[in-house]
């Protein structure tokens, strides 16, 4: 008997992840504010840098409830070396 | 037939069905096996291409060809008359409007209600009488599966990936209403939404399970009940706005319409007196607070209400439109609300039916 697959093939050929930055101190990490939880969202802000070294960059995402907007993926990738691209509720 | 799909051998059918639970490609249920024949059927009497695309469905992003939707509503039990209505219904979907990425990844428990309308509806014996959210129709059942599996399997709306609803609701394995246009005085849905009288039409809309409302006797008494239902503080419609989705029986549309009342002056009431004030609103929390912040910085939450004044009452929806009435169920003592996911999305979209 003959059926045929529901699904599409899995991509191979997608990007590939940059490397993980080895520690927190001294780079430059994205915190992406996705206006769902703003004030767990600065405290991590703040832990990242106080406790961690980091330099964080927060860029604030108009929607939690949506796709990040393609400007904001692209200024995170070209000024972080790692990203938080969201918080969960 | 251009068919393009993964073609699998299988011995039996006990095979195939294991093989289906084993790849992931189901529900939780059996399904009916998407053979080259019983796919070709489907996809024939649309007159379509069977590559043509519906576009990407969120938020894995398979596209959504005809000869794909066409596989999973053979697996949900369609016939090819059904398959036009699964196709009408994918079509809304993938409206921006609607915002499937966020109703398939939200936490919230909302999934897409499929509503159809128009002479279809009766043709193809859809259910829009008693147990209309139920079980016991093909129809029903099979194009409310078919659309859930083609989220499953071309989007990704599985639960233990990008499908991130913390408790969900039964609509997952189906949810699919036809409304009762016969024993209803007023216009019906997708009339009110644009479409041509005596046409045949799906509405998608992101809701939960239906509430009971307990909805009988004169219209201010039936008011009175189901405003009290609409503006529950644990609903994300109080908090957010959004839309939200009023199902009356035809016995209390025939009461209002009896009475004078159309149904654009039950909406009006409905959103004029199913509000709370905002200080009960309040009490429930910062989160709430800080998802009415971010509605009203992106424009969604209407500024004309004074947040500040703890009297202030505030609506379920932004506008009476954003409040949708079905007429459906059996003729009785039992309404329904059907609360949105807010003003994040899952709003309705209505799109004609193609008949072939």
């Amino acid at each position: 008997m003959e059926i045929l697959s529901p699904v599409w093939p899995e991509h191979g050929g997608g990007r590939s992840a940059s490397a993980r930055p080895r520690a927190l101190a001294g780079a430059t990490i994205a915190l992406v504010d996705d206006n769902l939880d703003i004030p767990f969202t600065t405290h991590l802000e703040a832990l990242l840098g106080r406790e961690h070294g980091a330099a964080v960059r927060r860029l604030v995402k108009p929607s939690g409830t949506a796709p990040s907007p393609d400007a904001l993926i692209d200024e995170a990738a070209a000024t972080a070396s790692a990203a938080v691209v969201g918080i969960g509720l | 037939m251009n068919l393009i799909s993964e073609r699998l051998d299988v011995d039996d059918y006990d095979e195939a069905v294991e093989l289906f639970y084993q790849r992931h490609w189901t529900d939780g249920l059996p399904v009916v096996l998407p053979t080259r024949r019983r796919v070709e059927a489907m996809i024939a009497g649309t007159g379509r291409d069977p590559q043509e695309s519906l576009g990407p469905v969120p938020p894995k992003g398979g596209p959504a060809t005809v000869e794909k939707l066409a596989i999973n509503a053979v697996m949900g039990g369609c016939l090819p008359a059904h398959f036009p209505v699964v196709l009408a219904a994918l079509e809304a979907l993938l409206d921006p409007a609607h915002n499937l990425n966020g109703v398939t990844q939200t936490t919230h428990m909302c999934v897409p209600l499929v509503i159809v309308n128009g002479p279809i509806a009766r043709e193809l014996g859809f259910n829009s009488r008693d147990g209309v959210f139920g079980n016991g129709y093909r129809a029903n059942a099979a194009v409310g599966r078919a659309v859930r599996l083609a989220l499953w399997n071309l989007g990704g709306a599985v639960p233990w990936d990008t499908d991130k609803a913390t408790l969900s609701h039964p609509g997952e394995y189906a949810f699919c209403i036809a409304e009762e246009e016969e024993d209803n005085p007023w216009a019906p849905l997708h009339v009110d939404r644009g479409r041509p009288p005596g046409s045949d039409a799906v509405t998608v809309f992101a809701c939960e399970g239906p509430h009971s409302v307990f909805c009988y006797g004169t219209p201010e008494e039936m008011l009175h009940v189901l405003t009290d239902s609409m503006c529950g503080l644990g609903n994300n419609n109080m908090h957010v706005m959004g839309q939200m989705l009023v199902v009356l029986n035809p016995l209390n549309a025939e009461e209002f319409a009896k009475r004078g009342w159309s149904k654009t002056d039950v909406r009006r009431y409905l959103w004029e007196h199913a509000r709370r004030p905002i200080a009960e609103v309040r009490a429930c929390g910062v989160v709430h607070e800080q998802f009415r912040k971010m509605e009203r910085d992106a424009g969604r939450y209407p500024l004309r209400y004074d947040l500040d004044n703890p009297t202030t009452r505030v609506p379920v929806s932004a506008e009476p439109d954003d409040i949708h009435i079905v007429v459906a169920g059996g003729r009785s003592y039992f309404a329904a609300v059907l609360p949105g996911w807010g003003g994040f999305g899952g709003f309705a979209v209505t799109r004609p039916i193609r008949r072939a």
